[in-house]
């Protein structure tokens, strides 16, 4: 192990990082996790990193490789990339081993000048600790001899399994592989993205390996053998979120002592999506000009630079090439990219850009499969759907009047600044549209059969029984309402226009939404339905002609789409007048104003997430095997639990009793392979929710259980005859019993509420 | 647990063919079939009222009634009175809510059994001679 004491850059804070660790923000979480697999010995198998484009993957592992450098002493971090530099297999490997070694031996070392020089492999093995002599000499000789040897594929798996080799000898180390989908590249006879995948899931050392997320895994799986890659956890890198991407613009300014105003941070953020390479590249050209980003003019101006010349239309540039080399193919495709992205939905036909670009089979499938991994594009059998990224449409403009258009320069950057300055304000207020919208889509996915209050779908019904009450009165009056609605299951919700683009034309994306789900289970075709809802804009009540307007339109996406049952719900910020409420209820669609929404949000419990603090405080939970009278040990639980809410007995009674019942409904009914019953109670400020789950056969109740305890006059002297009461019991005694079938089993959840 | 014949502690008077069945802390199935078991054997050996003691008893379930039921049946099919006795408030809605109540006398205590037993006592004279 290393004595030494870390040189000077060591201790500094970057190593191979490229903006110091104070700059570096909105990847805290993920850098925790990645480090969390150096320690020798922790119970895990390695990552996987599905990253978005540019999404600063490679800081990400260089920042992790600093951090665990500077912490000595455990597991060597080591670091290495696949670069578009790399020619063969055989060369990357022969790098990777190289690197390997150094990285190694730097860490062991606490050296980093290592890396400012370049010693060859015979060079390094002169500077290992005596410890590791033997077999980093043994591995260079092994390599020497196999690269003589003429077996590509085993002088391969050898380069890529030093870390196996140098753990066996206790040097342990986290290897983390960068940009790993552009092994696909590389020339030779073996498949390095599957030799990879080989190496990191059959090694006891932890790989960290990242890629695009379109193309990493397919690399990684094109091998004749199957990688098992269940072992390895996954990790998802997207661009930042507003929050983080402000912080970062505001530490990088500061650092590069750039004057930025909260004005230009934002319509910057929002520009570039929270794309950290975009953003760093803004600042740092402001540094680089000594520009200011102090107002929309000054970010445009600079933005407009970096787009038409700077490092963003570098990256655009060096990615198109990648995609297609030929200068005339090239052209042609901004050309078709850009009138593509005119289209509604930015979609065209396949069959449009073959006749386009003139290319057949492999070539246009190959140039279609790199726009699609940069996310460019993304397409299928028979569309092409343009990427909607503001810079990259505004990139496709420029080069078009460029390139295809052959415009002169001086007039394209002319427009494009002033399109882009009268473009900041709509920019920003599409932002604020965005933040200020309902987000029906993340509501819709908590309903959960849940019930609410009817009042609160119908805004008529809404505004006659409490227009005017004071809130108080109004949450007393929902819980005392007795008309519930039961909601569906959501089980996905996405825009309108992703079903329907031209909606884009009358709405924004986000204030329409399409959620599938189920009314009840069991999930059946006759259970399934579709709502469609949608923000409508108004300052006051909605009248009926808007109201007929927007649900033809619900009703004609529901039609294009071929949703079968479809419920339309218009929500409104001051509801709907007496006439517009009229036709929502002609047309059997729900009208909400804003105000009834925040009530159905405060009513819908949020999902339920176990590892919350707050469910561990409220919430229990308790298994119990079938048979040998364990309800019992159930029933004094959920005394327990009940007493403390202060029940009155008799409901403390009533509460054990059902839960009995439950319990040996869950036994007696489920076929369960487990024998086993699971139970929640979940305690409320005015209700004790019990939850108990089986798993095996999901019987329905059976029909003589929906009917009326038969009150003993049952005669047929049979006990047999008497028996199925169970659920009835549960029914009568508790205050809302539902009986549902889950994935595999069934599911009976029991509510009593607490009455003082 | 079952008292002899001729032995209900709480001193029933002049009747030869009283039995004491205990219910026990919890009445399901296992439980339930060894009260009617019981019941059963006494009804057989000529027991003319049976006496179901629930004191001390928590819970009872839906197949614990349900065998209930057939031991009430059984008592009424030979002409036998049923008394619950001691059975707690919750138990007694439970029974009330499932029709037994309808089908057995209920007493609160000892005194309320001896009384029951006095006004089921019918005289010698009656007794089919």
């Amino acid at each position: 192990m290393p004595t030494e004491k870390p040189n000077d850059r060591a201790r500094g804070k970057r190593i191979l990082g490229r903006i110091a660790p104070a700059d570096f923000v909105g990847r805290s979480a993920a850098l925790r996790r990645i480090t969390s697999l150096a320690p020798h010995g922790a119970e895990q198998g390695g990552m996987l990193v599905l990253a978005a484009p540019s999404a600063g993957t490679s800081e990400l592992l260089r920042q992790a490789y600093d951090q665990l450098f500077q912490q000595r002493g455990g597991s060597s971090p080591i670091y290495f990339a696949l670069s578009r530099n790399d020619q063969t297999v055989i060369g990357a490997a022969r790098r990777f081993l190289h690197t390997f070694l150094l990285q190694l031996i730097a860490h062991r070392r606490g050296d980093t000048m290592l890396f400012d020089a370049t010693p060859t492999l015979h060079e390094l093995n002169e500077l290992v600790a005596p410890s590791d002599y033997e077999w980093v000499e043994r591995l260079v000789q092994a390599y020497e001899r196999g690269r003589e040897g003429g077996d590509e594929r085993a002088l391969v798996r050898l380069c890529l399994s030093a870390p196996q080799q140098a753990a066996a000898r206790g040097a342990h180390s986290l290897v983390m592989l960068d940009d790993v989908h552009l092994a696909e590249h590389l020339k030779g006879e073996t498949n390095l993205g599957a030799e990879i995948a080989r190496a990191s899931t059959n090694a006891e050392v932890p790989f960290v390996l990242a890629g695009l997320r379109r193309r990493l895994l397919d690399v990684m799986n094109e091998s004749e053998e199957r990688v098992p890659f269940d072992g390895l956890a996954t990790l998802h890198l997207e661009d930042l979120t507003n929050d983080d991407a402000r912080l970062l613009v505001e530490r990088l300014a500061r650092t590069l002592r750039v004057p930025l105003s909260d004005e230009t941070r934002d319509l910057a953020v929002q520009q570039f999506a929270g794309n950290p390479f975009c953003l760093t590249a803004l600042v740092q050209a402001a540094q680089a000009s000594g520009a200011s980003l102090q107002s929309f003019r000054d970010c445009q101006q600079l933005y407009v630079d970096e787009l038409m010349g700077g490092r963003i239309n570098r990256r655009f540039n060096a990615l198109l090439e990648e995609i297609s080399p030929p200068v005339a193919t090239r052209r042609s495709l901004i050309r078709v990219l850009h009138e593509s992205a005119g289209n509604i939905g930015g979609k065209s036909p396949v069959e449009a850009w073959r006749r386009r670009l003139n290319l057949e089979g492999a070539e246009l499938e190959r140039i279609m499969r790199g726009l699609h991994v940069y996310e460019l594009a993304s397409f299928n059998s028979t569309y092409v759907e343009i990427g909607t990224g503001l810079v990259w449409r505004e990139y496709l403009a420029a080069n078009y009047r460029l390139q295809v258009s052959a415009e002169p320069r001086a007039l394209v950057v002319a427009d494009t600044l002033v399109a882009t300055l009268k473009r900041a304000p709509q920019t920003m207020a599409r932002h604020y549209r965005r933040e200020a919208a309902l987000k029906l889509n993340e509501l819709l996915a908590r309903f959960d059969f849940q019930r609410v209050p009817a009042s609160l779908l119908h805004y008529d019904r809404f505004r006659r029984m409490y227009k005017g009450v004071s809130g108080e009165e109004v949450a007393a009056g929902l819980d005392a309402e007795t008309d519930l609605v039961r909601l569906p299951q959501i089980v996905h919700a996405a825009s309108g226009a992703s079903f329907h683009p031209p909606l884009l034309l009358v709405t924004d994306e986000e204030r329409c939404v399409v959620a599938h789900g189920f009314d009840a289970t069991p999930y059946t075709d006759a259970n399934a339905v579709v709502w469609v809802a949608a923000e409508v804009e108004s300052k006051m009540e909605v009248g009926r002609a808007l109201t007929e307007v927007w649900c033809e339109r619900l009703t004609q996406l529901a039609h294009a789409c071929g949703f079968s049952r479809a419920r339309l719900w218009l929500v409104s910020p001051e509801g709907f007048s007496a006439d517009a409420s009229e036709l929502l209820n002609e047309r059997e669609a729900f009208g909400s104003s804003r105000q009834q929404l925040e009530l159905l949000t405060t009513r819908i419990r949020p999902e339920e997430r176990a590892d919350t603090a707050s469910a561990a405080l409220d919430e229990f939970e308790m298994v119990i095997p079938m048979g040998g009278d364990t309800e019992l040990i159930a029933a004094h639980t959920v005394e327990q639990i009940a007493r403390r809410l202060e029940f009155q007995p008799d409901a403390i009674n009533q509460i054990k009793t059902a839960l009995v019942e439950a319990c040996i409904n869950a036994s007696e009914h489920s076929l369960s392979p487990d024998r086993k019953i699971y139970q929640r109670f979940r305690v409320e400020s005015d209700k004790l929710v019990v939850t108990v789950s089986s798993r095996g056969v999901a019987l329905t109740p059976p029909a003589s259980q929906n009917n009326e305890i038969s009150n003993g006059n049952d005669t047929n002297g049979s006990t047999k005859g008497r028996r199925g009461w169970g659920l009835k019991l549960i029914r009568t005694l508790m205050d809302e019993v539902e009986f549902e079938r889950v994935d595999d089993g069934t599911r009976l959840r029991m509510t009593k509420y607490l009455r003082k | 647990m079952i008292e002899p014949c001729n032995n209900y502690q709480g001193g029933a008077r002049g009747s030869g063919d009283i039995a004491v069945v205990y219910a026990g802390d919890y009445v399901n199935k296992l439980s339930g079939e060894r009260i009617e078991r019981e019941c059963r054997n006494k009804l057989d050996a000529g027991c003319r009222t049976l006496i179901i003691n629930f004191k001390g008893t928590e819970l009872v379930n839906s197949i614990g009634v349900s065998i209930l039921l057939g031991v009430i049946d059984a008592a009424e099919e030979t002409g036998a009175h049923i008394v619950f006795a001691e059975v707690n408030r919750h138990t007694i809605k439970l029974f009330d809510l499932l029709g037994l109540t309808r089908h057995v006398a209920l007493a609160d205590n000892e005194d309320a059994v001896n009384k029951m037993l006095a006004e089921f006592a019918v005289p010698p004279a009656n007794q089919g001679h």
